[in-house]
C-alpha cells in the first residue's frame, strides 16, 4: 500500500506533462469565464424578473430558476450538446452543430444562472424596505431608486454568495471533458492511456483543482471579511 | 416525435426503471455515508484538539475538489493504494459520500455553533447531564435549523449521481445513454431523462420542505423562505 | 458574619476574564428564606456573581458554600482541596434554580414539557409524577391553561413565568434571578414581579439581580450595591435606599430612582 501511496504522490509525471495539462486547464478557465459571464447576465435578468409586479413574468422566471436549480449539470450538458442542435436544426430547417465549447459555455452558463438568479433576488430583497421608503418619501423615481439605492447595496450583499457560486461553476467545468472538450481531465485521461500510470495523474489533478479552489475560497473569505468590516455586506 | 417517444422511451421503461432504482440505491447509501463521515469530521473538528487539523484538511479537500475528479480518483487510484473499493459501485458511493461529507460537516458545525448559548445554559442550570442536553435540547433544534441545508445536499447528491454513469455504474443516466448510442435518437430519451431527474429532485425538496414547515408550524416558528 | 442558617456563603470571590477583573473579592452570606438583592450599574459584575454561584462561570478564586457544602471543589479525607467532578457540580446546580434574562425556554418543547424535562432527566422521576409537579408549578405561575403551548406562541411575560416554574419544579434550595425582567416590555414586567413577590412571601430563598428598584425596596431583606466588582454598600433596603453611605451608591440611586 505504501508503495502505491508513494507512487500516487510522486508528481514528477504530472510535472513532465505540465504544458499539455496546463493547456487543458486553460480550456477550463476559458469556459469558466464564458459560462460565468452568461450566467451573470441571465441571473440579473431572471432575478429582477422574479420581483416583477406582473404575475406572469414572476411565474415564468421562478419556473426558470426552479427548473435549472433542479437539473443535474451533467444531464443538461449532454442535452445541450446532443439535443439542442437537433431541435434548432429542425426549427430553422438547416443543419446546426454546436462546438463542444459553445455547448459547454451555454450549458454551464444557463445551469448556474438558476442559482445565481436566486442570489440576485436575495440581494435585492435584502435591501431594507425602509431605505426605499425614505427615497420614495424624498420623491425619487423608481429608476433612480433602483440605480442609486438598491443596486449598490444589493450588489454588495450578493457578492460573497455569488463568488461561492462562481467557485462551484469552476468546479463544474471539470465535466466538459465528457463532451470532448480538451480540458484538464481530458488530457489526464489521454496521458493515462498513453502512460498507463493513473495514480499520480489523477491524484495530481485532484490536488491541482483542490489547490486552485482553496486558494480562491481563501481570497473570497478574506475579501468578504474585509467587506463586512467596512459594513458593506 | 410522439411515435419515437413510444418506441424509445415507453418500450424501454423497465430498463430506465432499473437504472432509476440503481440511482436511488447509490444516492441513498452515499448520503447516509456522507452524514456519518460529515458528523465525524465535524465533531473531530470541534472537540478533538490534536487531530483537528486533519479534520479541517479533510473537509477542505472534499469541498474543493470537483465531484467528477473525485470520482475518477477514487475509482482508479484507491483500489491500488488502499485495496478498496473493489467495485465501481463502491467507488461511486464513496466518491459521492466524500463530496457531500465536506459540506455536511460545515453544515453541522454552523448548526451547532449557531445554537444560542442560553439554550445549553438553561439545561446546565437545572443540572441536566451533558448527554441528555445533546439528545433532548441541542440536536432537535440543530436538526430543524439545518434541515434546508441537508435537503440541499440531498439534491446535490442526486445531481452528482448522474456522473457515476461514467464509471459504468448502470444508473438512469447510463441506461439512457446506452439507448441513445443504440438508436442515435437523443431527443426523446435525453429530454425524458432530464425531466425525470428534475421532477424527482423537485418532489424530494417539496416533501422535505413540507415536513420541515409542519414542525416549524407546530412550534410556532415562522416558515422558512 | 456567619450565622447558623446561612444557606449560601461566599468568601472572597474573585473572577477575571483574562486581564479584566470583574469580581474583586466578594464576601457575603445569605440567610435561608431571605430575599437578597444585588443592584449596581451595568458592568459592575452582578450577573457574573450570580453565574459563579451555579458555576456557569468558574471563579478565579474564592469559596462558595451551599448549605455548608463547597461548590466547585471538594475537601478530601486528608483535608486537601480538589476540584469537583462534573457530576457533583451538576448535583449542586440542581439545588440552585436559575431564571435568565433571556428566558431560554427550549422552543421545541411545550411549556409543560419544558418544566418537566429536568425532573425527568435529572431526578429520574416517573412521567406521571413529573407531570403532576409540572402542572402544580405551572398553576403557581398562573399559566395552567398554556400547558401545551409552544414558547413561540407565548408573550415575553408568559415565557418568563414558565421559566420560573421550570426552575421551581426542581424544588431547589435557592432561586437565582438574573435580571429576570430586563428583557421584558414594561407592561409585562408586572406579572413576573408578582410571581417573584409570591415566592418571596412563601419563604423561598432568593438571590435577585435587578434594576427594578421598587421591587428591591419592597421585597428584599438585604441589598448589596456592587460597583466595579466590589460591594460598596450592604444593608437592609431601608438603609441602602434612604441613607446610603457610599457616594457612588447615592449617585447610582439618584440616576435610577426619580
Amino acid at each position: 500500500m505504501w508503495d502505491s501511496l508513494r507512487q500516487s504522490l510522486d508528481l514528477t509525471l504530472f510535472w513532465e506533462y505540465r504544458t499539455i495539462l496546463l493547456r487543458g486547464l486553460l480550456q477550463n478557465i476559458y469556459i469558466f469565464f464564458g459560462g460565468a459571464l452568461l450566467a451573470t447576465a441571465l441571473a440579473f435578468a431572471i432575478g429582477a424578473a422574479r420581483l416583477s409586479k406582473r404575475g406572469t413574468v414572476r411565474i415564468f422566471s421562478t419556473g426558470y430558476a426552479e427548473l435549472f436549480r433542479n437539473t443535474p449539470e451533467y444531464v443538461f450538458l449532454i442535452w445541450v450538446y446532443y439535443v439542442l442542435p437537433i431541435i434548432f436544426s429542425r426549427l430553422l430547417a438547416t443543419k446546426i452543430n454546436f462546438s463542444p465549447y459553445a455547448a459547454a459555455v451555454l450549458a454551464l452558463g444557463v445551469s448556474y444562472s438558476g442559482f445565481l438568479s436566486e442570489t440576485v433576488r436575495a440581494g435585492i430583497l435584502a435591501v431594507p424596505r425602509t431605505h426605499i421608503e425614505a427615497a420614495m418619501a424624498l420623491g425619487m423615481s423608481r429608476w433612480m431608486i433602483m440605480r442609486r439605492i438598491i443596486a449598490p447595496q444589493a450588489i454588495r450583499r450578493m457578492l460573497p454568495e455569488a463568488l461561492n457560486q462562481y467557485v462551484s461553476l469552476f468546479k463544474a467545468t471539470s465535466l466538459v471533458s465528457l463532451i470532448a472538450v480538451e480540458d484538464l481531465m481530458y488530457q489526464v485521461s489521454m496521458i493515462t492511456v498513453h502512460e498507463m500510470r493513473p495514480l499520480p495523474l489523477y491524484t495530481g489533478a485532484a490536488l491541482l483543482y483542490c489547490g486552485i479552489i482553496i486558494a480562491a475560497a481563501q481570497c473570497i473569505q478574506h475579501l468578504s471579511d474585509r467587506w463586512r468590516q467596512r459594513g458593506w455586506a | 416525435m410522439l411515435d419515437n417517444f413510444n418506441r424509445l422511451v415507453l418500450a424501454n421503461l423497465h430498463t430506465l426503471g432499473a437504472g432509476l432504482s440503481v440511482t436511488a440505491y447509490v444516492c441513498f447509501f452515499s448520503f447516509l455515508l456522507a452524514v456519518v463521515l460529515g458528523a465525524i469530521a465535524c465533531l473531530v473538528r470541534l472537540y478533538v484538539p490534536f487531530i483537528r487539523i486533519v479534520a479541517i484538511g479533510y473537509i477542505e479537500f472534499c469541498r474543493a475538489t470537483p465531484i467528477f475528479v473525485q470520482l475518477l480518483w477514487v475509482n482508479y487510484v484507491w483500489p491500488e493504494v488502499f485495496g478498496f473499493p473493489k467495485s465501481v459501485l463502491g467507488a461511486g458511493i464513496i466518491a459521492l459520500a466524500l463530496q457531500s461529507s465536506g459540506y455536511l460537516a460545515e453544515t453541522f458545525r454552523s448548526g451547532i455553533e449557531g445554537l444560542p448559548k442560553g439554550q445549553r445554559e438553561a439545561a446546565l442550570a437545572v443540572g441536566i447531564p451533558q448527554f441528555q442536553i445533546m439528545r433532548r435540547i441541542v440536536m432537535p433544534q440543530v436538526l430543524l435549523v439545518m434541515a434546508p441545508s441537508l435537503v440541499n445536499q440531498m439534491t446535490v447528491v442526486i445531481k452528482s449521481s448522474t456522473l457515476v454513469s461514467v464509471i459504468a455504474i448502470p444508473d438512469l443516466m447510463y441506461e439512457a445513454l446506452k439507448i441513445v448510442n443504440a438508436w442515435f435518437e437523443p431527443i426523446e430519451i435525453l429530454t425524458s431523462t432530464a425531466l425525470i431527474y428534475v421532477v424527482a429532485i423537485f418532489l424530494i425538496s417539496m416533501l422535505a420542505k413540507r415536513v420541515s414547515d409542519r414542525f416549524r408550524n407546530k412550534y410556532g416558528l415562522a416558515a422558512q423562505a | 458574619m456567619t450565622t447558623p442558617e446561612a444557606i449560601i456563603r461566599v468568601i472572597n470571590l474573585r473572577k477575571s476574564f483574562g486581564p479584566l477583573e470583574v469580581l474583586c473579592g466578594i464576601t457575603f452570606d445569605v440567610r435561608e428564606g431571605s430575599v437578597f438583592t444585588i443592584i449596581g450599574a451595568s458592568g459592575s459584575g452582578k450577573s457574573t456573581l450570580l453565574r459563579c454561584l451555579n458555576y456557569l462561570e468558574q471563579p478565579t478564586s474564592g469559596e462558595i458554600y451551599l448549605d455548608g457544602k463547597p461548590i466547585g471543589f471538594r475537601i478530601e479525607a486528608d483535608g486537601r482541596r480538589v476540584p469537583n467532578t462534573a457530576a457533583n457540580i451538576r448535583r449542586m446546580r440542581a439545588e440552585l434554580g436559575m431564571v435568565f434574562q433571556q428566558f431560554n425556554l427550549w422552543p421545541h418543547l411545550t411549556a409543560l414539557e419544558n418544566i418537566i424535562e429536568a425532573p425527568l432527566r435529572v431526578k429520574r422521576l416517573a412521567r406521571k409524577e413529573a407531570l403532576d409537579i409540572g402542572r402544580h408549578f405551572l398553576g403557581k405561575v398562573n399559566l395552567f391553561d398554556k400547558a401545551n403551548e409552544y414558547p413561540a406562541r407565548l408573550s415575553g411575560g408568559q415565557q418568563q413565568r414558565v421559566a420560573i416554574a421550570r426552575a421551581m419544579a426542581m424544588q431547589p434550595k435557592v432561586m437565582l434571578f438574573d435580571e429576570a425582567t430586563s428583557a421584558l416590555d414594561p407592561e409585562l414586567t408586572g406579572e413576573v414581579l408578582e410571581v417573584m413577590r409570591a415566592l418571596a412571601k412563601e419563604g423561598t430563598t432568593m438571590l435577585v439581580v435587578t434594576h427594578e428598584m421598587g421591587f428591591a425596596r419592597e421585597v428584599s431583606d438585604r441589598v448589596i450595591f456592587l460597583h466595579n466588582g466590589q460591594i460598596e454598600e450592604d444593608g437592609s433596603p431601608g438603609s441602602v435606599f434612604s441613607a446610603p453611605r457610599s457616594e457612588r451608591c447615592r449617585q447610582f440611586l439618584s440616576k435610577v430612582l426619580h
